[in-house]
């Protein structure tokens, strides 16, 4: 009976070896090839933008090569905080496969991130970081590196001395915090240099603008100033424009929005440090698949930062950068 | 005895398995099952192979068809921009001054009847602007002269060059992405002839839109790189300038037209190159196998479900025709056993096919026969039973004893004296033989002994109303015989032949062997008898009285001890007298007997 049982045994294991044998034809898929689409949300810190959307640009294309379903999430303004801790808590109920968080608060948006670590859902920081531990992994630009870049162009525009404004914007974010330490550690080097304000201006334009009209009143003898993301940027550079202290008061911007590029060709601003947002939104998927398939993921990816000038805008590969976007 | 045990056999469809492996219903299903399975995966596999390469070219074809559609888009769109850029060449021409307004306004009519016309500029080859359609304020830090536009217009004046994409930085107010089309020619400004560069900027979205919407499968895209190789369109550009992907361009410079298998980025990729003629931009489709292995793999998991399915059929259906053959089979098998054990009343279930139905039929019919054989075997042990107590009866025959001690007294009434000794020497001698220590079996010599004692006491009795001989060859002496088997023929004789008779009578008793077999002949000269009585003698019509045991008895007995070749036969003429002749087979040893297992 037993040696009947085996001889069946034997026998279904040859059918089944004849049947998997033409499925074995095919070459191996790429590991990072989802067979079932996964969900993964990512949650960024504001729902417009320039900057935003070509990382969501560039989340697609990753999201179309790796076979993954994304969700956008942004709260609506960048220093609500709450909201984003709102959003990673719905994505957790929504039993999301992985989670993408720019972090729009260092410390604030740890406890949610650990909670959505304790649920089993990688979390992949991008652009900004947040204090958990149990982050993936983190893509985005080496902003103290960033900042730094800044300050040495900035540096080198007014030379060894002069008085130099700071256009934060949000405090706490983990970003603003290293470009402005990376700013500031650079001027350091410099005892002529002295850095005599920093402000915040919460990525709202008009408060960047107000700021910076007490700035001028405050210092006018400024001889440079530098604004650390994209809206510090549009809102001090043109209202540097409007006061008049163009091309006195030395710019250096973050990001390229077309109103950024404008001032640049214009001479206002000097020179802009430009991240690669799309990259950043690539990565971070590429990231994410790769966390979920338990293929080992580095701790950081860093997409490197940029110093945009007249000279080398129209280069290609930074025209692509400058306007990711075909309108 | 009619199918008592039916209810046991369950009818059909209980399908008991047997897994003995040397079993019909094992070997039916295992091979049944093989056969078809194999079968099965041959042809799957055969199908298989047929449409997953049917599928495969009709992919690659899809996706070159898809290429060229883009291709001859592309050919139509840029040979339409060719045309513009003529146009607006035409028109400056005809104008005899390039600051006339009836030029500006056909100029921003054709603008505007093309919404991807961004902008139409006319300049020095120095790089001072002469005319800008629509009329916009000019940026500072242009760089004009280092684009690309600017330098092929001024390297090959004669030819109309297309730029890849950039941005416009020329006019305030915007960044579009743009292909500018550019080439020196005449114009006339203020009655004098000069050169200039003329500009047209066609907007990239359209070419972007159409390169972006081709999806060659969920992964395949499609990019466009101009005749230096720089990318004109890639979705992944950025990637491509951060390093991060990396397209191997080198085997697309050598095609014109053509498709490859690319494996530099460890994926193998189908690629699909077509040349729009007119810019000598080339078009690359790419696209993963893996895909159209998606495709294998659907058709994949169909043929083996579909595998499964038939296999699950097959082997259900093999036990079912199995079991089903072999099922009667067993049954037969398990009625032969009964029957082994001894029961053979039983007759089978005639079922299942027409072999198995003939197969039972016949052994129903060896089973009755067996049975009728039985039967017989029954009815002849009691026969013989029945004889045998006959014979039992005869050694002690009651009747005899009356007449022969009636004779005694009679003569020692005459007081014979002489006689008396012999008829009782005889009575004692005929006794001891007929019971002879219980025996059946007895020689030839003591048998003659016994019928010449018989014959002794009878010749007294009769007072010699007859004479007898005995004749023996030496080599019947020894021979077995059935025991009180002449007697019988004897009395016979006298009874019927002599007793009656006028004359002396004489009976010869002759054994004798003859072509091995034992012959004893007792003849007499009586009366004979005729031809009628003599049948009814063996069937049992007449009974001799006498001493009990019949002639036809006698007859009997042999045959159920030696068989039917054996017995008596008689021959008789009326007044002649008869001779009875007794065949017995030639026996010498005991041994014998009992090899055949009689005693």
């Amino acid at each position: 009976m037993s040696k009947c049982l085996k001889e069946m045994r034997i026998g279904l294991a040859l059918l089944l070896g004849l049947t998997v044998l033409p499925s074995c034809g095919g070459e191996a898929p790429d590991l990072h090839v989802l067979d079932k689409p996964k969900n993964v949300d990512m949650i960024v810190k504001r729902d417009h933008g320039d900057f935003w959307n070509t990382v969501k640009m560039g989340a697609e294309v990753a999201a179309k090569e790796y076979n993954v379903k994304i969700t956008f999430k942004a709260p609506p303004s960048e220093n609500d905080i709450d909201e984003q801790i709102r959003l990673v808590d719905e994505s957790i109920q929504h039993q999301a496969d992985a989670i993408i968080l720019s972090a729009t608060d260092y410390m604030k948006l740890a406890q949610v991130t650990d909670r959505a670590a304790y649920y089993k859902i990688p979390v992949i920081s991008m652009d900004s970081e947040v204090a958990s531990a149990r982050v993936k992994s983190f893509v985005g630009t080496n902003n103290y590196e960033a900042g730094q870049k800044a300050a040495e162009r900035l540096v080198e525009l007014i030379g060894e001395n002069g008085r130099i404004g700071v256009m934060n914007f949000v405090k706490g974010a983990k970003n603003a915090d290293e470009r402005e330490e990376g700013f500031m550690d650079y001027a350091a080097r410099f005892p002529g240099i002295e850095v005599v304000d920093i402000q915040y201006c919460e990525s709202d334009e008009r408060l960047a603008r107000r700021l910076t009209r007490e700035m001028i009143r405050k210092h006018p003898d400024l001889n440079g100033i530098v604004a650390l993301n994209e809206i510090a940027s549009i809102g001090t550079a043109e209202e540097i424009q409007r006061l008049g202290y163009g091309e006195k008061v030395k710019i250096i911007t973050f990001d390229s929005p077309a109103k950024v590029m404008e001032l640049l060709q214009e001479g206002i601003v000097q020179g802009t440090v430009i991240q690669n947002p799309f990259n950043n939104g690539y990565l971070a998927v590429q990231l994410a698949v790769q966390a979920l398939e338990g293929i080992e993921v580095p701790e950081r990816v860093d997409t490197r930062s940029k110093l945009i000038d007249l000279d080398n805008m129209l280069w290609p590969e930074n025209q692509k950068l400058l306007f990711p976007f075909v309108k | 005895m009619k199918l008592e045990r039916k209810p046991k056999l369950l009818p059909f469809p209980r399908i008991r398995l047997s897994f003995k492996l040397r079993s019909i219903q094992t070997m039916i299903t295992v091979s049944f099952t093989l056969m078809a399975i194999l079968v099965v995966v041959a042809v799957s596999f055969m199908l298989y192979n047929k449409f997953a390469k049917t599928a495969e070219e009709n992919a690659y074809l899809n996706i070159q068809q898809i290429i060229e559609q883009v291709n001859y888009h592309l050919e139509l769109y840029v040979k339409g921009m060719q045309d513009i850029y003529e146009v607006v060449e035409d028109q400056i021409h005809e104008t005899p001054d390039i600051s006339s307004a009836v030029l500006r306004e056909r100029l921003t009519t054709l603008l505007r009847t093309r919404e991807d016309l961004v902008s139409v500029g006319l300049f020095t080859p120095e790089g001072t602007l002469v005319l800008d359609v629509p009329d916009l304020d000019m940026r500072r830090n242009t760089l004009l002269e280092t684009q690309s536009w600017f330098e092929s217009a001024r390297a090959r004046p004669r030819e109309l060059s297309f730029s890849a994409p950039h941005i416009q930085n020329l006019y305030k107010g915007q960044y579009i992405w743009v292909v500018s089309l550019s080439r020196m020619m005449k114009y006339r400004e203020n009655g004098k002839t000069k050169e200039g560069i003329l500009l047209v900027d066609v907007n990239f979205r359209t070419i972007d839109e159409l390169s972006r919407k081709v999806s060659l499968g969920k992964r395949g895209y499609a990019y466009i790189i101009d005749d230096l190789g720089n990318m004109v369109y890639h979705p992944q550009q950025q990637l491509i300038y951060a390093g991060l992907k990396y397209e191997n361009l080198e085997p697309v410079f050598e095609y014109a037209y053509g498709s490859y298998m690319d494996k530099s980025t460890g994926e193998s990729r189908y690629i699909t190159v077509r040349t729009v003629e007119p810019i000598r931009w080339k078009i690359v489709g790419v696209a993963y196998p893996d895909e159209i292995v998606t495709t294998k793999r659907d058709l994949n998991q169909f043929v083996f479900w579909f595998l499964l399915v038939v296999c699950a059929a097959v082997v259900v259906l093999a036990v079912v025709v199995s079991a089903k053959i072999s099922q009667p089979l067993r049954r037969l098998e398990k009625s032969v056993k009964s029957v082994g054990q001894g029961d053979f009343s039983t007759p089978i279930h005639v079922s299942g096919a027409y072999e198995v139905v003939q197969l039972s039929k016949r052994f129903n019919f060896m089973l009755h026969r067996i049975r009728q054989l039985m039967d017989q075997i029954i009815h002849e042990q009691e026969a013989k039973r029945k004889s045998e107590l006959d014979v039992l009866q005869s050694q002690i025959n009651p009747h005899f004893l009356y007449n022969t001690l009636n004779s005694v007294i009679r003569l020692a009434e005459r007081g014979k004296k002489e006689e008396i000794i012999a008829t009782i020497t005889s009575l004692s001698k005929f006794f001891r033989i007929s019971l002879s220590k219980g025996k059946n079996i007895i020689t030839v010599e003591e048998e003659l002994e016994h019928v010449r004692h018989y014959l002794i006491i009878q010749k007294i009795r009769f007072k010699n109303k007859f004479d007898f001989s005995i004749e023996c060859e030496e080599e019947a002496l020894s021979c077995l015989t059935l025991k009180l088997i002449l007697q019988p023929i004897a009395e016979n004789a006298i009874v019927h032949g002599i007793e009656k008779m006028q004359d002396e009578g004489v009976i010869r008793i002759a054994a004798f062997v003859k072509d091995e077999r034992l012959t004893i002949r007792v003849s007499d000269n009586g009366l004979g008898m005729t031809r009628k009585v003599m049948d009814q003698i063996l069937t049992g019509g007449v009974r001799s009285g006498g001493s009990g045991v019949g002639v036809k008895n006698v007859n009997e007995r042999i045959r159920l001890y030696y068989g039917k070749s054996y017995g008596l036969s008689f021959e008789s003429e009326l007044e002649e007298g008869t001779t009875v002749t007794i065949t017995l087979p030639k026996e010498k040893t005991e041994e014998i007997r009992r090899e055949r297992g009689i005693l």
